[in-house]
């Protein structure tokens, strides 16, 4: 029982983020929604280091690696998000055109 | 804009690649493909004041960053069907369902057909603030002795440290490719301080290169060793990719009238036939013909892009071995509908290759090029084993 709550509350939270990441106008909030997607796979990892032989599967090690990506990750999305600021005062994707057809 | 943190960024992104293709750890392939691109990103979002590559550094990122989070929970996936196993639960579908996140976390990375949106505008948006400073620019003689900086640093690694020469290769064919296209044109740019933008060019040919190289090198230990049970299910995943990429790289880049746009879209069609190479796998020889596409892909496209404005591509000559040997590799194990598509992709990017040779040939009004007219005489022979070289790789 436990375990099937927590599998489903991961998929949840990752499936809404990738919606999100993908929808969102804003650049901070995608940059929220790349942070929660890897948030629910470590909590697929927990989970499942506690369940299984430990011995061989480390799933702890990973997700403290996958914190530390993140937060590297975020730190330079941060800095193109305010790098884009100053040009332009907003945070809103859709208003570059320069690129597309 | 110093050329320090230029030098760094370039250097740890290539100890990311080199960390992939050593990697034999699932923490390994989570880690170095994201040392990889989160300096890539860095590295495209370098000139801070050009508008363009500001947009093409957050399409970049924000596509990187869902490929990674979906290469993640594959290796979530992954470490879950481990578990299984050691409870002998062989055929299950969670090893499909891994299966499937990782060639599509893969498939971002490496960019085969259906994720390919994010390249042309990356390479235009990464390559136009060089290109226009270099139209306006002149020269200097003090900038050029500003050029042997990353050389200097690269002997200086590559005489104290064991690195695999495969990409520091890479790096110095970029440094050359500079000095060989300035040093022909004889005329003039020039910058007040900056005299790293050219660098620009190095950094998108040596991430479009780089990528993808590290991408299969991965791609190829991933899906060989821990799914090889299940080598029916990724064999035809990897072929509807494979075929995507190669009839999309190839029919849109007809269409494009932007030269950078077009070498993207070239690059992918290259992917294509590099994954051929990927399901071929050991049997016969299919790794070792992919290795060899991939370098006569490196120095075809550091050709093209270090002289992107004057010469376009030779018929294939070097490049055609290449994919002579993976069509054969593939003909023989007995994918024959992905050989006949290669073939067939192949005579169609025969067609935008000439296009930009025609392009040097004629110029605008149809009539004879001044660079052709005037080819005896200009003073190349200083640099001519160079340019003849990779100009011989070009396809």
């Amino acid at each position: 029982m436990m375990l099937e709550h927590v599998l489903v509350l991961s998929a949840y939270l990752f499936f809404t983020d990738i919606y999100g990441l993908i929808t969102s106008r804003n650049m901070v909030r995608a940059l929220m929604c790349l942070e929660l997607i890897l948030n629910a796979v470590n909590i697929n990892f927990v989970t499942f280091y506690d369940l299984f032989d430990s011995r061989q599967l480390e799933g702890n090690i990973f997700s403290i690696f996958a914190i530390v990506i993140v937060a590297a990750e975020a730190s330079i999305g941060s800095a193109i998000v305010s790098l884009i600021y100053r040009k332009k005062k907003s945070t809103c994707i859709n208003q570059s055109t320069f690129l597309t057809k | 804009m110093a050329i320090a943190e230029f030098l760094l960024f370039v250097l740890t992104t290539t100890l990311g690649g080199m960390f992939l293709c050593g990697a034999n750890d699932l923490i390994t392939i989570f880690v170095a493909p994201e040392c990889f691109s989160l300096c890539s990103y860095l590295l495209s979002g370098y000139t801070k004041k050009d508008v363009r590559s500001n947009e093409a550094t957050t399409k970049y990122l924000l596509m990187g960053g869902a490929s990674s989070s979906i290469l993640v929970h594959e290796i979530e996936l992954q470490e879950i069907v481990n578990g299984l196993i050691n409870t002998q639960m062989y055929n299950s579908p969670g090893i499909s369902i891994a299966l499937i996140f990782i060639t599509v976390g893969i498939g971002f990375k490496l960019f085969p057909g259906p994720s390919h949106q994010w390249t042309p505008d990356l390479y235009e948006g990464m390559l136009h603030s060089w290109f226009s400073s270099f139209r306006d620019y002149e020269c200097n003689r003090s900038i050029r002795r500003q050029k042997d900086h990353p050389k200097m640093i690269i002997s200086w690694l590559l005489r104290t440290n064991q690195i695999r020469w495969f990409f520091f290769s890479i790096f110095l064919t970029c440094s050359y490719g500079t000095k060989v296209e300035k040093i022909e044109k004889n005329q003039s740019f020039t910058t007040t301080d900056e005299g790293f933008l050219e660098k620009l060019r190095i950094i998108v040919a040596f991430l479009s290169v780089t990528s993808k190289v590290a991408a299969s090198a991965s791609a190829t230990r991933i899906f060989y060793i821990p799914f090889y049970f299940s080598s029916n299910e990724w064999h035809i995943l990897l072929e509807i990719l494979a075929i995507l990429s190669m009839i999309l790289g190839n029919l849109i880049a007809i269409t494009q009238t932007s030269m950078k746009r077009m070498l993207a879209y070239s690059s992918i069609g290259q992917i294509g036939y590099v994954i051929i190479g990927i399901i071929v796998g050991d049997s016969n020889g299919g790794y070792a013909s992919m290795i060899t596409y991939m370098l006569f892909y490196i120095s075809m496209n550091l050709g093209t892009f270090a002289c992107i404005v004057l010469f376009g591509g030779l018929p294939p000559l070097a490049g055609f071995f290449g994919k002579l040997h993976l069509f054969w590799c593939g003909w023989q194990v007995g994918l024959y509908f992905l050989v006949s598509i290669g073939l067939l992709t192949s005579v169609v990017s025969i067609y935008y290759y000439l296009k930009i040779i025609k392009l040097l040939m004629t110029g605008r009004n149809q009539e004879i090029t001044p660079h052709v007219r005037n080819y005896k005489r200009s003073p190349l022979r200083s640099t001519n084993s160079i340019e003849l070289s990779i100009l011989f790789f070009q396809n």
